[in-house]
């Protein structure tokens, strides 16, 4: 996969991405190689709330105040974006939350 | 009060369960392996749930790849946990293998029981009574790992 050269406008961007900052990095990806990838948990009757946000904060580090908020969008809304990224860190953290139990997808980030 | 069946300890969780309670969750573990080596009750879907929903060719691609060392990582987890004997400090990785050998299992017999059409399915008045007090009393368990496993785990410093 590869963005054709071009002057005109490329494909719109992740919102967000304007509002960060830009860091220079030697392995940047070229923009539009890799549309990333979203890491999404379901909500499942089975799995305890308590055991949700642990995970979050095992497997990502995440502050338990946002864990909690990432366990309850799931718990209330059904489903929660947990992480995003390239295709391999998706589909390793998808492997790591069916480790868990957790019953999580993975999505290009359209 | 009951004493606590783990509690955080220097170095990771301690684990005390009676020897009565091993006993049981010894008899339990074995025939959770021998299922998830059978593969064959459909009970066990909860266990490994589709990653790719959106795209059953990309679905089946990620099954062939992380099937086998799901299965065997579920395995070694398993044994990790006999190993211990319900006694001891658990490090990380025993804790990490506890919690998720106990959820496994309570994945497995939530789905058995119903809880994912009812979620008040494993409640007293359901006919398979041995299976809703294991369910329970895995879960008694689970609350009590996560509590004392959770003291372990520190936020991140703010980055300065």
């Amino acid at each position: 996969m590869s963005a054709p050269a071009t002057s005109t406008a490329p494909a719109t961007p992740p919102v967000a991405a304007s509002t960060l900052p830009v860091i220079e990095r030697s392995d940047s990806p070229v923009a539009g190689m890799d549309p990333g990838w979203l890491v999404i948990v379901w909500d499942d009757p089975v799995n305890l709330m308590s055991y949700v946000t642990f995970v979050f904060r095992k497997l990502f580090g995440y502050p338990k105040e946002k864990a909690h908020r990432l366990m309850m969008q799931v718990h209330t809304e059904g489903r929660a974006v947990v992480s995003s990224g390239p295709k391999e860190k998706a589909e390793m953290d998808v492997f790591r939350l069916h480790e868990h139990g957790l019953w999580a997808t993975m999505e290009p980030d359209r | 009060m009951t004493r606590p069946r783990f509690s955080p300890a220097d170095g990771g969780v301690a684990a005390e369960l009676t020897g009565e309670e091993w006993q049981a969750l010894a008899a339990a573990l074995d025939q959770f392996r021998e299922l998830l080596m059978m593969d064959s009750d459909p009970n066990l879907v909860r266990l490994e749930p589709p990653a790719r929903p959106d795209d059953p060719k990309a679905e089946q691609k990620y099954r062939e790849m992380v099937s086998d060392r799901l299965l065997q990582h579920r395995l070694e987890a398993i044994e990790l946990v006999e190993a211990g004997q319900g006694h001891g400090l658990l490090d990380d990785e025993a804790t990490a293998a506890w919690m998720q050998t106990l959820n496994g299992m309570r994945l497995y017999l939530g789905e058995r029981l119903g809880v994912g059409d009812d979620p008040d399915a494993a409640g007293e008045d359901h006919p398979d009574r041995p299976a809703v007090m294991l369910y329970q009393w895995i879960g008694w368990l689970l609350e009590q790992l996560i509590g004392a496993a959770s003291e372990s785990l520190d936020d991140p410093p703010d980055r300065t």
